[in-house]
């Protein structure tokens, strides 16, 4: 029982990482159409201004952890600005020109990886946080670092939830996300909400990043095997769901973690997509995914 | 107050407005008629700043406001509601009046607005909390007008109020549109239903192909055969059901 429970714990915490990194990409989906697959590598970078930050500027982690996720969603506007925001254009307004799209995030991928390689170089870098001692609840030693991630992982929910429920700025970005036409003539400047959502869609990226660190090191290629897995979660809880993305994450964290526990941690990678096919058999738009709207 | 002239657009190579002019003045409410696909919405959708005109120009309040972003025309105070009652079902009649009122800084001004908002539709005050996605039809158009008056525009303009909406429905839709005008509001009406808007208006446009058609005081095109010809597409079948159908 509990090495059952412990495995949960674990699932729970690698779960809100794909959790966060699912939010950004549904968040992004949602609110500008478009499909990032450049989003694992958002989390590298963000890991890696995490891990720098960290190292040569002596501040303590959670400084840290909001330093990385301010730097990583600016990053994060500025592709949007200078690379994606011409595609939309072309696009005619703002919905996505087709494969275009989907073609540039695989390059945006493929660029920054090379970016960070000749920045950062091929080794995977330790990120060594003295976190303490494990907390112990009964015969369990709960390491601190997943404490941490489940913490930090449910307030930026929390603070997420809360900037787009109850602020005007909330009200804008959720206006935009539904009807930009519409959005432009309510007087919402709708090229900064643009900006708006995807650098937050990319900071959360980032948490997710500075998040993972301290239990895996922090390397190029890190980004990869973490974007199939958020993307699964997406899809899993509707894609595009905000909710969704989060339940999907911690379904798929906590499948993966006692699939490795129980059954082979050899196939540890291949439990989501046990879980993805599954879903997609039974609901196809996902757990809490609306059907897809048919125009009339 | 709004001064289009030789308005040229369209989307993508599509051309579709094709030199119109016309001209609104303060207080004044005009009516902007034609059929489908004649360049009605195209014409607000330019002025509102949705797409960009071609050549030509756009001057609201002396100053050119053609190839302006459409929330910097809000904040000059010139709004437009769309065709369609489109409003964002997911969040509630008072977030969907409280977001055309995005360009106010000022909340006490906000609530102002709000509170001016629901003496004209007093329902909507009764469903503020409830989901604008399970309003009725008439309710919906109400949210949309009632999101374009939020920002407290000196002008708006209205895609087709009545379109598909129940008689008793455009009824009080066209009283609140006459109270809102009372007040001192400029209006620029778009609309299928040629009766209603001219009874309402002073003046009167009809669109074709892009261009205005016909001009006049609004009590002179509801006598004009040619009003309706236009209106109906201009065949002669038309034209007699018109006539025969007609005031």
């Amino acid at each position: 029982m509990d090495y059952f429970i412990d495995l949960v714990i674990i699932g729970l915490s690698i779960g809100m990482v794909y959790a966060l990194v699912a939010l950004g990409i549904s968040l992004i989906f949602s609110g500008l159409d478009i499909v990032h697959f450049a989003h694992g590598e958002i989390y590298m970078i963000g890991a890696f201004i995490g891990l720098m930050l960290f190292r040569h500027l002596g501040i303590g982690y959670v400084p840290t952890l909001l330093l990385a996720v301010v730097l990583t969603g600016i990053v994060g506007v500025l592709i949007e600005r200078l690379f994606y925001r011409r595609l939309t254009r072309a696009g005619g307004g703002y919905t996505v020109a087709g494969m275009g799209m989907i073609i540039a995030g695989f390059g945006m991928s493929i660029v920054l990886q090379n970016v960070a390689y000749l920045i950062w170089g091929p080794k995977a870098l330790p990120f060594p946080v003295p976190y303490g001692r494990p907390v112990e609840i009964g015969n369990l030693a709960l390491p601190m670092s997943y404490v941490w991630i489940i913490a930090t992982a449910l307030i930026l929910m929390f603070v997420l939830n809360l900037l787009l429920k109850k602020t005007m700025i909330g009200l804008a970005i959720r206006a935009v996300a539904h009807n930009k036409d519409i959005a432009y003539l309510s007087g919402v400047n709708v090229p900064l909400m643009i900006s708006l959502i995807f650098g937050i869609g990319c900071a959360l990226g980032a948490a997710a990043g500075v998040l993972i660190g301290p239990i895996n090191y922090v390397q190029v290629l890190m980004g990869i095997s973490v974007l199939i897995k958020a993307f699964a979660a997406a899809v899993v809880g509707g894609f595009g769901s905000l909710p969704g993305a989060v339940l999907g994450g911690l379904l798929v964290g906590v499948i993966e973690s006692l699939g490795a526990g129980y059954v082979s941690g050899t196939y540890k990678d291949t439990y989501a997509f046990v879980l993805l096919i599954f879903v997609l058999m039974v609901k196809p738009s996902g757990i809490l995914g609306v059907e897809a709207k048919v125009k009339a | 107050m709004l001064e289009i002239k030789g308005l040229v657009g369209g989307y993508g190579s599509v051309q579709v407005l094709n030199g119109a002019s016309l001209k609104v003045s303060r207080g004044q409410i005009v009516a902007l008629l034609g059929g489908n696909g004649t360049g009605k919405s195209t014409l607000l959708k330019a002025v509102s700043g949705l797409i960009k005109p071609w050549s030509g120009s756009i001057t609201f309040d002396g100053e050119r406001i053609d190839g302006l972003r459409p929330d910097l025309i809000v904040r000059r105070g010139l709004v437009q509601v769309t065709q369609g009652k489109e409003v964002f079902p997911g969040m509630t009649v008072e977030e969907n009046l409280k977001l055309g009122a995005f360009v106010v800084r000022d909340r006490a001004k906000t609530s102002r607005a709000l509170d001016r908002v629901y003496t004209y539709f007093p329902i909507l005050k009764e469903r503020r909390q409830q989901l604008s996605g399970t309003l009725s039809g008439g309710q919906l158009q109400m949210v949309c007008i009632g999101r374009g008056l939020m920002s407290s525009p000196r002008m708006i303009m209205l895609d087709e109020p009545s379109s598909a909406l129940a008689p008793q429905v455009v009824l009080d839709i066209f009283r609140t549109i006459h109270r809102i005008t009372q007040d001192g509001m400029t209006v620029l009406m778009v609309e299928q239903n040629v009766r209603m808007a001219l009874l309402l208006a002073e003046y009167g446009y009809v669109i074709k192909d892009g261009a205005i058609h016909i001009e006049g005081p609004a009590e002179q095109l509801i006598h004009d055969d040619n009003v309706r010809l236009s209106y109906l597409g201009g065949t002669v079948a038309n034209r007699e059901a018109s006539l025969g159908t007609g005031a």
